[in-house]
């Protein structure tokens, strides 16, 4: 289900591509579908006079897939912290030159070095967003099914009994192996970095037991379908479900979407801009990537996307329902159970994906 | 050969010209009744108010130019288009509600329509199979009809793999298999070339008369008709002209329709000068001269008329004949050599053309005429014949 | 049936055995025409084909392109060295062959539905008048002038919880709940049928078409009710179109991808979302390859037996 943004991203992209002209100098930039304020890319394109081809996907996997093809033409992408530890054991990034980001110094010290554990001295890659994941979920129909237990529990979707109840609203799973099976692994009491092959078989079970009650599993679609009623509740990414909130509300239909992080704690994840050793215009991807480093401009696309900047400057300049939404910038106690992750092993990655399949396919 | 099983009647079909012929006996019942039958397409009159008798074990003869109605007509009797007023009894039945596939009636198309997926002896076996007909006997009734249209070492084969004459003889047997009270044939020869044409016009004659079934034939081919068949009904937009004898139709045509569908005819347009019990005399403008017909007409002085007279009926000679009842001189405008016979074309003083043929009875070539010479045309008096219509 | 044997009706024999036929080369000019659709096969159908063997016989490894290469060269010693692992994991996990079978099914199903709803179309636009034809044809054309993502995309608006159909049945009050159907097998089932239906409509009205009117009159003729024709003449005379258009709908949907993941769920486990999901979730190239490899032998293998078993029946008769 990974396919519908990248499709729908492919045919936008070769439709700008052939719209632009050869002498023109171009960004090409592959990055996660709904993430980025549109009219930071026209402001961008506005002030360098640089055209930006804009691609999307809507999951490390797939970003991981064209990058290894090599040679894929991006000039910037921007993968999850821990699937840049691998790929920068593939050999795939270039080294960031700090020289020519001038707006470097704005960023969150402490978050850079919390990031640096995936990319050691933050050689390779420039935080973009850093986001949480937990429950989306539309207020009423959860209420309507489950009572008025708070939900504030991966119970909801990982207790067969739960699940069964929101069943037939709809609940829909992020199709992110290494991402759900942590989670699941955190909720089972395990290391959510275990890779260990009886703690993937338990984690195995845990989602094999909730996989009938599942919807469908996929990273972008459930944005749309928790705004206008499709599903009710959504593993999902917070940026996304605030989105989803967003566009209800101003929709009118009644729909009112919550985002919840969970109180056994949950994955928090960080996003970073990285330029492929084979970039065709990596000056141009480094005036992007200073361009996003400016206060104003990083706040104005978390304004939008509802994901924490890691930009220190920009916070003063952000709305208000964004500031001080906890969806988007937790309370230090909730922040306090929050855990990142680490890149699979080759091998254990492969158990882990036969294990997601399996799951998936109910199987 | 086993043929008693087709046989429906126990003595074959007499001549034609004796005079037992059913359509010449005043008691005779018929067997196929088309009984003011019309068809109309929309506003088109393809078939108009029909009315024919054919009788037990007749071969008879649609012959017709296209758009005639022939066709329809063939159509209406098989089932495929139904009639927009009138009715069709088959041995006292009527048929017209019918639909198709129940009737004791049986096609051979004009195209064959053999099935391609099947052999030869499916083909011929189909028939049969539809009417539930034990596995046995149909095996033994196709070895019987394949022989007997000598197809008998051929049923294995697949239709594109027999030669057009096969095809002919498998798309009879076909037909035949269900021995139906009435073959109805669409151009059966039409695709043949000549001289198989020929063999094949005999071959069908043959089964006919030893199987006794009643065959209706559509052609355009007056030749065809005249060989196959006992009686002929010539059609004109949507209406049967004459029905007859083929020697009838020959010989005493009833319009000036039929004396030029059925072989060549010189026409002359005159006006009755005398009307006598045994003779006419008809003065004609455009010959420049009268005739002289030795058998009496119902018609009136003055009225006008069409004297028909077959090229080969005129003699033609340098000399002008000492005794002649009709008797006019011109000029060889064209000679067609043909090996047994030559078609002249000779010039009358008055601009008229007229169409004589000879058999070439002698082999040497100076006593043949030529191109520009000067000949005497004459012929008898019970050679022409008068049209009023 | 075809005209070329009525000028050579004694085709028995034209045919000469294989083994005593000139091959191509030695006559001149043909060799040309044939070199196209050879280089053009090579090229684009051998070649990736021999990309996708070596990958599948590799290994995974993290690095630009993700697998090990085949070939080990240290100065002195060259290693090659094949890793059917892959092809073993295959047949170990039960997940590959019931993605298989799952294909084949509803491949099956979907080209039979297909086949039904076609030959009356078909049927219908081969009798209609020339005019009423040209009309009907592009009909069936037109909507190949969409592209058949968006096409998809509309089904989606039209199968979902709020879409079209549950709306005009709620409204109509046929159903009191909206009905479930987007990610289901049904979705998928109409997907593939919507959009395959051209390729079986098309090859049925060139096989109907060509149908001689006649030889249904001397079926109804010789005794045919209707349905009896329809079995008994223009099923077996419309059999190539038949075989034509159910290979082109058969082939590809089985290994359909877009249409089971778009409007299937996560369980409608066919094998071109396996081959996706290797590719792009696992970044298993080998794995991928392996499983391309045997989809091709699972597809091309039995049709091209198929198809010389016709062959020689054709020869035979």
């Amino acid at each position: 289900m990974t396919l519908k943004k990248t499709l729908m991203g492919a045919v936008l992209g070769s439709l700008v591509a052939t719209g632009a002209h050869a002498q023109e100098p171009v960004l090409n930039i592959y990055n996660w579908s709904d993430y980025i304020s549109p009219e930071a890319v026209s402001q961008f394109e506005k002030e360098t006079g640089i055209r930006v081809n804009y691609d999307v996907y809507d999951s490390n996997e797939v970003l991981e897939a064209k990058l290894m093809s090599g040679r894929s033409g991006y000039d910037l992408v921007v993968p999850s912290a821990f699937f840049l530890e691998r790929q920068i054991q593939a050999g795939i990034y270039a080294e960031v030159d700090r020289d020519q980001l001038s707006n470097y110094g704005n960023l969150d010290a402490q978050l850079l070095q919390t990031v640096s554990r995936n990319d050691p001295n933050n050689v390779h890659g420039v935080p973009y967003t850093w986001g949480t994941t937990g429950i989306g979920y539309n207020v009423d129909m959860v209420r309507e099914r489950v009572g008025d237990m708070p939900i504030d529990s991966w119970d909801l979707i990982f207790k067969p009994e739960l699940a069964a109840k929101v069943a037939d609203c709809g609940l829909a799973v992020l199709d992110s192996p290494a991402e759900v099976v942590a989670l699941a692994l955190n909720y089972l009491g395990l290391d959510p970095n275990s890779e260990s092959k009886a703690d993937l078989d338990q984690a195995e079970a845990l989602l094999a037991s909730v996989q009938p009650h599942i919807k469908y599993f996929h990273s972008s679609q459930y944005i749309s379908d928790l705004a206008n009623g499709e599903i009710c509740v959504a593993l999902g990414y917070n940026g996304d479900v605030l989105q989803a909130q967003d566009r209800a509300a101003s929709a009118g239909q009644g729909i009112s979407v919550g985002y919840s992080i969970p109180r056994e704690g949950s994955l928090a994840w960080f996003d970073l801009m990285a330029i492929p050793a084979d970039a065709p215009h990596p000056e141009a991807a480094h005036k992007f990537i200073n361009f996003v480093l400016q206060p104003e401009v990083a706040a104005g696309i978390s304004n939008f996307v509802y994901y924490a900047v890691a930009n220190t400057e920009a916070q003063p300049l952000l709305n208000e329902d964004v500031r001080s939404n906890p969806g988007v910038y937790p309370s230090e106690e909730v922040k306090a159970k929050l855990f990142a992750q680490n890149a699979h092993t080759a091998k254990f990655d492969r158990l882990l994906t036969r294990a997601w399949t399996r799951v998936k396919t109910g199987r | 050969m086993q043929l008693s099983e087709y046989t429906q009647q126990p003595a074959p079909v007499q001549a034609p010209d004796d005079v037992q012929a059913p359509w010449r006996r005043a008691d005779a019942e018929p067997f196929v009744r088309i009984e003011n039958v019309s068809k109309h397409f929309g506003e088109f009159v393809a078939v108009d108010n029909v009315s024919l008798d054919i009788y037990q074990s007749e071969l008879f003869c649609l012959l017709g130019g296209s758009g005639s109605g022939k066709s329809t007509l063939l159509r209406m009797l098989a089932g495929f288009e139904t009639p927009t007023s009138g009715r069709i009894l088959i041995d006292g039945v009527d048929i017209s509600a019918i639909p198709a596939w129940k009737r004791p009636v049986n096609m051979m198309f004009q195209s064959y329509a053999l099935f391609p997926h099947l052999s030869v002896a499916d083909n011929v076996a189909f028939g049969l199979k539809r009417d539930g007909v034990p596995r046995a006997e149909v095996k033994k009734r196709v070895a019987e009809m394949l022989d007997l249209v000598q197809l008998g070492h051929l049923g294995r084969r697949k239709p594109h793999q027999l030669s057009g004459g096969q095809r002919q003889r498998a798309a009879l047997a076909r037909a035949l298999i269900k021995r139906p009270k009435l073959l109805l044939l669409d151009e059966p020869l039409g695709a043949l070339d000549k001289k198989l044409r020929e063999e094949t016009q005999f071959e069908l004659i043959n089964i006919q008369e030893n199987l006794g079934v009643t065959f209706m034939v559509v052609t355009h081919d007056q030749e065809e008709a005249m060989t196959l068949s006992t009686r002929i009904g010539v059609m004109n937009q949507g209406e049967i002209v004459q029905v007859g004898e083929p020697h009838d139709l020959y010989e005493y045509p009833q319009n000036r329709f039929v004396a030029e569908f059925v072989g060549s005819v010189n026409l002359f347009e005159g006006q009755v000068t005398e009307d006598e019990t045994d003779f006419v005399r008809i003065h004609s403008p455009e010959a420049g001269s009268s005739f002289f017909i030795n058998h009496g007409i119902s018609c009136a002085p003055g009225q006008k008329v069409w004297a028909a007279v077959r090229p080969e009926k005129i003699r033609i000679s340098r000399d002008k004949p000492e005794q002649a009842d009709n008797c006019l001189e011109g000029t060889i405008d064209e000679v067609a050599y043909m090996g047994s016979l030559s078609v002249f074309r000779v010039l009358l003083p008055g601009g008229r053309q007229i169409r004589v043929t000879k058999p070439n009875m002698a082999r040497r070539f100076d006593e043949r005429l030529n191109y520009r010479d000067r000949v005497w045309l004459s012929w008898s008096g019970d050679s022409c014949v008068v049209l009023t219509s | 049936m075809n005209s070329m044997s009525q000028s050579a009706p004694l085709a028995v024999g034209r045919r000469r055995p294989s083994w005593l036929r000139l091959p191509g080369r030695l006559i001149p000019g043909r060799s040309l025409v044939a070199s196209v659709p050879t280089l053009w096969l090579g090229l684009f159908f051998l070649i990736p084909f021999a990309v996708v063997l070596k990958i599948s016989l590799a290994e995974t490894a993290i690095a630009v392109p993700p697998y090990t290469s085949l070939f080990e060269w240290d100065g002195a010693v060259a290693a090659l060295s094949l890793n059917l692992g892959n092809y073993q994991f295959l047949f170990e996990d039960s997940l590959y062959l019931d993605a298989y079978l799952n294909s084949i099914k509803v491949a099956a199903i979907s080209t039979l539905i297909t086949l039904i709803i076609a030959f009356p179309m078909a049927y219908v636009i081969a009798r209609a008048t020339p005019g009423r034809r040209v009309v009907l044809l592009s009909l069936v054309i037109l909507p190949f002038w969409t592209s058949f993502l968006l096409r998809v995309y509309a089904w989606m608006g039209f199968l979902k919880k709020n879409g079209v159909v549950n709306d005009v049945l709620l409204s109509l009050g046929l159903i009191d709940q909206p009905l479930t159907m987007l990610q289901t097998d049904f979705a998928v089932y109409i997907g593939i049928i919507y959009t395959y239906l051209p390729f079986m409509i098309l090859p049925l009205y060139s096989a109907l078409e060509k149908l001689d009117d006649s030889l249904l009159e001397a079926a109804e003729d010789l005794g045919c009710r209707p349905l009896q024709r329809f079995w008994l003449v223009v099923v077996p005379l419309s059999l190539p179109g038949i075989v034509a258009g159910s290979l082109l709908v058969f082939i590809p949907a089985v290994g359909e991808f877009v249409i089971p993941a778009l409007l299937g769920s996560s369980d409608t486990l066919m094998i071109g979302r396996v081959l996706w999901d290797e590719f792009f979730l696992n970044r298993d190239w080998p794995m991928a390859s392996a499983v391309a490899t045997m989809m091709l032998l699972f597809l091309v293998v039995p049709i091209m037996l198929l198809r010389n078993g016709q062959g020689r029946k054709e020869e035979a008769a």
